[in-house]
């Protein structure tokens, strides 16, 4: 899941001095899980702009994901009219979200959350950062668990010498990426990979931005 | 013969090798390397030049180690992966070779949170054991990482570190058979103050073999006062100070003879455990010390070959 946060409401207002009629879009996926950009927050953010003297047209929370455009495009113009008697378009989900919609209309359109990164969701309000998208995956030869984002220095073949009690010489409140790793391989009867030595990482497959067209049969991968 | 060092030397000759440690300073002045330099000199076979260590800005370990050459002494240069990606390190590795540099420790690089950067983006493109495998692929293939061949030798000694000490202990030693695995011809260790734990791991070390493969110097660090004890005992990631150590210092009418007692025992200690090769006294910035170390473990003099 992306894993959103609000904005301050000073940041949105800077931005959105000099419109006076805003238009609101919300995500139905992950920020409306997470609780940063549903049904809820959404009408909740229209009130606030409106009691900072803002006037709301109108608000809609996207059924899909607003990084869909064939859905988003749909949505946009069914609200054509409230959309059309806005001066701007403020968008409550991750920055894929905002840009899709920014290509649809030719208005300006403004983010109300900050995208900080993909995670596993524990429950509504714990989640972890689990994969920084690294276009090669390695869990098969690190027992599932990701060292490129828990391990603070990303070594394909730690730990580190700072680690103390199983925690990490960062941050000594988290886990060892490195120890979790070594303790699941000793979990599963797997000592013997743990001295498997891996090579350099190739990070061209990390290379941005990504892009992929299935018809041109591209190799998948984000590396152009 | 790797690269004729001579640390090589004393190693494969036998000796009972003895390594310091030179900080380079947060400046540019070459005086301060040649002045740290002579107090070292005739008491060490080899000196470790830190690379930024702490992640605190100093002169290039590079630079310092080249000065190192110019007075005749022979650099232990560290390399760690913090600061920089594969074609970097590539070169660097390449100027030093062609600078004299003989030996080259490889190292992770303490995370830049602890130095006086914080807000830097650290680099790790490899980590510590890929740098080990590439070097010795430099040296042994004549090949840069991608395969394109270099001109001319890379003969270097290589080093690596081992932490004998974090808890979990079990796989401490695994992660030196990967170093040894890789290509390390020398260990350079964390500090040893708890005698017994590090006992166990050479243990471990040599029911695999790995003694036999490997030069291994167990690190010593001279404690100055019962504060820096304290500090280490309890700050330090990857040292364990025992409290048996630390009331010692803190009761000591003169702490710093001390300090110099515990480290003698522990030379004396770590010499009885088979497999350990030598020792590497790590007085960063207590340099004067480490000759009147080295004589009272009766190390001195240092063989000359
Ligand atoms: S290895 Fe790469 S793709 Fe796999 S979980 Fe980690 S960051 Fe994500
Ligand atoms: S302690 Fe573990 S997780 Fe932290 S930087 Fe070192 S290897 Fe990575």
């Amino acid at each position: 899941m992306v894993i959103t946060e609000q904005k301050k409401l000073e940041e949105i207002l800077r931005f959105l001095e000099g419109c006076e009629r805003v238009f609101l879009l919300g995500c139905g996926v992950c920020a409306a899980t997470w609780g940063t950009g549903g049904e809820k927050e959404t009408r909740e953010m229209a009130a606030r702009l409106a009691e900072a003297g803002k006037t709301c047209t109108g608000w809609v929370v996207t059924e899909e994901a607003t990084c869909d455009v064939r859905t988003t495009r749909r949505l946009l113009k069914q609200h054509n009219a409230q959309v059309e008697a806005a001066d701007a378009l403020l968008v409550l989900s991750c920055g894929a979200g905002v840009q899709t919609v920014a290509a649809l209309v030719d208005m300006p359109v403004y983010p109300a959350l900050n995208t900080l990164f993909l995670a596993r969701l524990q429950n509504l309000s714990v989640c972890d950062e689990r994969c920084r998208l690294c276009g090669a995956c390695i869990l098969a030869e690190t027992a599932a668990i990701c060292p490129v984002t828990l391990c603070p220095k990303g070594l394909m073949n730690g730990p580190c010498g700072g680690y103390k009690d199983g925690k990490c010489e960062v941050d000594r409140e988290r886990d060892c990426a490195w120890v979790a790793i070594y303790e699941r391989m000793e979990a599963l009867g797997w000592r013997e990979r743990f001295l498997i030595i891996h090579e350099p990482k190739d990070w061209n497959a990390a290379r941005h931005p990504g892009f992929i067209n299935k018809r041109e049969g591209a190799a998948a991968g984000g590396a152009r | 013969m790797k690269s004729g060092s001579n640390l090589e030397k004393v190693l494969t000759e036998g000796h009972f090798a003895v390594t310091g440690e030179l900080g380079p300073p947060k400046g540019s002045s070459a005086d301060f390397i040649r002045r740290k330099a002579e107090i070292l000199r005739n008491y060490v076979d080899a000196v470790n030049v830190t690379d930024n260590q702490t992640a605190v800005v100093r002169m290039s370990s590079v630079a310092a180690c080249a000065i190192l050459k110019q007075i005749g002494m022979d650099p232990v240069m560290q390399m760690t992966c913090r600061d920089r990606n594969r074609i970097a390190i590539q070169s660097d590795i390449l100027g030093a070779v062609a600078l004299g540099v003989g030996n080259l420790l490889c190292l992770t690089g303490d995370h830049q949170k602890f130095g006086n950067h914080p807000e830097s983006k650290n680099v790790h493109d490899l980590d510590s054991i890929q740098l080990v495998q590439m070097v010795k692929r430099m040296r042994d293939d004549g090949q840069f990482l991608c395969g394109d061949k270099i001109s001319g030798g890379v003969p270097l000694f290589i080093g690596a570190a081992a932490n004998p000490f974090g808890d979990p202990f079990e796989f401490r030693p695994l992660r030196l058979e990967k170093k040894v695995r890789a290509g390390a011809d020398f260990i350079q260790t964390q500090g040893v103050f708890d005698i017994e734990r590090f006992a166990r791991f050479m243990e471990k070390v040599r029911e695999r073999g790995l003694h036999e493969k490997v030069y291994i110097l167990a690190g010593i660090i001279p404690m100055k006062s019962a504060g820096m004890a304290r500090y280490m005992r309890d700050y330090v990631a990857g040292l364990i100070v025992p409290d048996e150590l630390v009331r010692r210092m803190e009761t000591a009418q003169d702490p710093k003879e001390e300090g110099v007692r515990i480290a003698v025992e522990l030379i004396h200690q770590v010499r009885e455990i088979e497999g350990v090769r030598g020792i590497h006294i790590m007085a960063v910035a207590w340099e004067e010390i480490v000759p009147v170390i080295v004589e009272r473990a009766g190390l001195y003099p240092r063989p000359i070959l």
